[in-house]
């Protein structure tokens, strides 16, 4: 440049300069969170969810909240492919609910129509199926959730088959397929479309739900209706529902084709068949102490959550020995068919050091929790002993 | 003998990943903001840990399903990806270096006398490529913020800051678009 060309150098050209070199730092601050798959600079353990994804938002629930049986509304953990849809679409006077395909009777409902018919309240835990995926070794794709994509909450609404004998089903209908209002931001990629069994459409506590802990559903979980399909992994409860479908076969298209699938624990010849991920399996969780938490020796009380897929929780035990000896804990709080058992233990510490707490649960049908969860490409349905360290202090 | 020769390995491949990455980083950053971006915020890369294969693969979906990356850039990507977010790397990375951010500024060409003078009808392509995945068609918003007749667009400085540094979930654009883009979006606002 000329001198005269510097002179004329304008003021947003200086002060870019000076506001690069502060924002280059605050860019790489910015990087760096991106980095750890956290979006939480300087407040770090006071927000309500820990986040993996920013756009879409997805959103994990710290462990601690798990004290209590349900989990509130604005600390449920927040998954969808897509985002939510814009308020306008799902608003009360836009929104309505079609039911056609294999039918006699195509019915159009709006949310009228569905608080008018008998209205029922399921206490249900939601899990995502890549809940614990960050666990699985050798690491697998996907949004890498850890402890907290679960949660338990009271789901009012209707029972899907009320709706569907409305319809009328007809004898050639084996699935039902769902579609919600979300969309994604490029119209090449696949819609979030998938399908259950028609016999757990028909099952009573199938239900779509209008209703989460005792108020209207929010906009982030699936305003205003969404699927409950209690004891399943949530990529049943499709959010925003606006289509049923049923049909003679499965859905179509990826998120039901390839997304969401597990191989079948038979070895085929050609290779594993691959089936959707349905029903939960045995599953516990420590939410105190937590993980690094300091703890003066003698009493401390342990605590947590177990759940399986509809079936009654028998056992929970604890060990803090790497899991040489296990001991019961004892299960309180309610007893729901599809909520999480409370459990609590009394540790007493007698010893100064690092301790290790393991969780393991054992449900009614016999099974019980692994080390660690066999390995799938996807990365779902770990269920491995839970682990919170912890320093003992005398 | 030999464990001494295997650290030796791994080290040396550690030091090619850093080299790679230093490298690759601005341009393939520069990638994720303008093309990845679009559908998801970065923090869904960068928590993968995760084999050449599987980067090949994921990379080749996001073509498939619309992500605009040329052959070329795929590779440069899946190379980039590959070398720092593979399964030994630490579930904390340090932070990119300076010499992401200083791309932005070598970015630019060498400046006219004056400001730069916007184009609205060329800022209304540049918007459309860059901006409206978020912002909405005719900035009218959605993800983003309505940018038309927002008071930010009187406040200049906060203007350039924004695009360029980025803000919350907005990516920061300094390493993808020009001066003369930028200011033909903001003429082009001006217009909505």
């Amino acid at each position: 440049m000329t001198a005269g060309q510097e002179e004329k150098v304008s003021r947003r050209s200086l002060l870019k300069r000076v506001a690069g070199l502060v924002a280059g730092a605050l860019l790489n601050q910015r990087l760096a969170a991106a980095a750890t798959g956290e979006d939480e600079i300087g407040s770090r353990g006071k927000d309500p969810l820990i986040v993996r994804v920013t756009r879409p938002f997805d959103a994990e629930t710290p462990v601690r909240e798990f004290a209590s049986f349900l989990t509130p509304t604005d600390r449920f953990f927040v998954r969808s492919h897509f985002g939510p849809p814009a308020p306008e679409q799902i608003s009360e006077a836009n929104w309505q609910l079609r039911l056609d395909g294999l039918v006699e009777r195509a019915l159009t409902l709006r949310l009228q129509d569905l608080r008018r018919m008998e209205a029922v309240t399921i206490t249900a835990v939601l899990q995502c199926s890549g809940n614990g995926r960050a666990f699985h070794r050798p690491k697998t794709p996907g949004v890498q959730w850890e402890r907290g994509a679960v949660g338990n909450a009271r789901w009012t609404g209707v029972r899907l088959r009320d709706v569907l004998a409305q319809a009328g089903v007809r004898p050639e209908g084996r699935h039902v397929q769902f579609q919600g209002a979300d969309r994604p931001v490029v119209s090449s990629v696949p819609l979030f479309t998938r399908s259950i069994p028609l016999e757990k459409a028909l099952h009573p506590d199938t239900i779509l739900a209008y209703g989460m802990n005792g108020r209207p559903l929010p906009l982030l979980h699936g305003a205003p209706l969404r699927v409950i399909t209690p004891g399943w992994m949530a990529e049943s409860c499709t959010k925003w529902v606006t289509e049923i479908t049923v049909q003679a076969e499965e859905s179509k298209g990826y998120y039901m084709q390839t997304a969401y699938r597990v191989p079948t624990s038979q070895a085929e010849l050609a290779g594993p068949v691959m089936v959707p991920v349905e029903a939960m399996v045995v599953k516990s969780l420590i939410a105190g102490p937590s993980e690094g938490e300091t703890v003066k020796a003698g009493p401390v009380s342990i605590h947590g959550v177990a759940w399986s897929n509809g079936a009654k929780i028998s056992t929970v035990e604890v060990a803090t020995d790497e899991g040489k000896s296990w001991e019961p804990a004892r299960l309180v709080g309610e007893d729901h068919p599809y909520a999480w058992r409370q459990w609590q233990y009394g540790w007493t510490a007698k010893n100064p050091g690092t301790f290790a707490i393991l969780c393991r649960a054992t449900d009614g049908q016999g099974m019980t929790q692994p080390a660690t969860s066999p390995w799938n490409p996807s990365g779902f349905l770990w269920n491995g002993w839970d682990r919170v360290v912890v320093t003992v202090r005398s | 003998m030999l464990a001494v020769v295997g650290l030796a390995a791994i080290v040396a491949a550690q030091d090619d990943d850093t080299a790679i990455v230093a490298a690759l980083a601005p341009r393939a950053e520069s990638l994720l903001v303008a093309r990845c971006s679009v559908c998801h915020s970065e923090n869904l890369i960068t928590q993968q840990r995760l084999p050449r294969a599987r980067w090949e693969a994921t990379v080749e979906k996001m073509k498939h399903w619309g992500a605009e990356i040329s052959q070329d850039e795929a590779e440069l990507l899946v190379r980039y990806l590959s070398a720092r977010y593979h399964p030994g790397a630490p579930d904390r990375l340090p932070p990119l270096g300076p010499e992401v951010g200083a791309e932005e500024l070598l970015n630019q060409e060498p400046r006219p006398d004056g400001p730069v003078a916007g184009l609205a009808t060329r800022g209304a392509g540049v918007f459309e490529r860059n901006c409206q995945a978020c912002h909405g068609a005719g900035a009218g918003g959605g993800m983003g913020p309505k940018l038309a007749k927002n008071p930010i667009l009187k406040h200049e400085d906060a203007f350039w800051e924004t695009v360029l540094h980025g803000r919350g979930p907005m990516p920061a654009w300094g390493t993808v678009l020009t001066h003369q883009d930028i200011a033909d979006i903001h003429a082009w606002l001006l217009t909505r």
